[in-house]
């Protein structure tokens, strides 16, 4: 990319990217958390209802596919993150940011770990002996998705590849 | 237009893979295992390898701090080790008799991430106790 566009926005091109998948990965997962622990009766009502009452099985391939393109681009871009952001980071005194940071480092390893058994309860959603633990799955990996979006967001507003 | 939540979230019977019961043990395995597989691979510091970012050099195993490479990152091979571990533990999981692997307890996979949750925060204590001073 030497000559084309700089390093930074090389760096912020990717992050972009990274961010528009999580959006894509929370909103999947959001409206399959809802559907799992607030299911509807009736399709029509207002936008919370219709939130709700996706088929949410289908989303399950397109959650694995996102999370694991999200990984592995926010893994690339880990590599930038640990010279250029953490290091300023420590000198100016945000360790809890940083802290933070690597608190989502380890949720997504979890999360990624997680996958295999939701992708096989959801394709397997017409049997009832995995209803809880699907909907259970569900629920953590949409509340780690959460987790790690705040975060990354705070510590992209904390410092950016482009600070 | 009604329906009701169960229509809502069923899929229609799985096929290929989703079907294959020795996937559906593999699976439930791995995820079982691997956040506490995870968890401890960090615990123990076994990292498959260590990658040093400002010089892009790749070291099998744990390396510490040298000087003039910049700082070190475990978390890939921390990764790494976890998928190895956990696969091999599906691996195994599926050797063994159907009635066995039915009574693999589906509960943990979600529970057991939650309960990493206190152990996780302890391990990041350097960085709280920076930020406390």
């Amino acid at each position: 990319m030497a000559g084309a566009i700089s390093t930074n926005t090389f760096w912020t091109l990717w992050l972009l990217v990274h961010l528009l998948l999580a959006v894509g990965l929370i909103g999947a997962l959001t409206h399959q958390a809802m559907a799992v622990a607030l299911p509807v009766r009736r399709t029509a009502g207002g936008i919370v209802s219709r939130f709700r009452a996706v088929p949410a099985a289908g989303y399950a391939t397109a959650v694995c596919v996102l999370w694991v393109l999200t990984f592995m681009v926010g893994s690339y871009i880990y590599t930038k993150y640990r010279i250029q952001i953490r290091i300023p980071l420590e000198a100016a005194r945000y360790y809890k940011t940083g802290g933070f940071f690597d608190f989502k480092e380890h949720v997504a390893a979890m999360g990624l770990m997680l996958l295999p058994a939701y992708w096989y309860f959801w394709k397997n959603a017409q049997n009832p002996d995995f209803d809880n633990a699907r909907k259970g799955v569900t629920l953590v990996l949409a509340a780690m998705c959460w987790f790690m979006f705040i975060v990354g967001h705070v510590l992209n507003n904390a410092r950016g590849f482009a600070s | 237009m009604t329906t009701t939540a169960a229509t809502a979230s069923r899929s229609p019977p799985p096929s290929s893979l989703a079907a294959s019961r020795k996937f559906g043990t593999f699976a439930i395995t791995f995820s079982l295992a691997g956040p506490t597989v995870y968890c401890l691979t960090q615990f123990l510091n076994w990292p498959l390898f260590t990658y040093w970012p400002a010089t892009g050099r790749l070291v099998w195993g744990y390396e510490g701090g040298r000087s003039g490479e910049g700082p070190n990152m475990l978390w890939y091979g921390w990764t790494v080790t976890t998928i190895l571990v956990a696969g091999g533990l599906g691996l195994l999981a599926m050797m063994l008799p159907e009635r066995v692997n039915r009574k693999i307890p589906l509960a943990p996979i979600w529970i057991l991430p939650i309960l990493m949750i206190p152990y996780i925060v302890y391990s990041l204590m350097p960085w709280w106790i920076l930020a406390a001073k």
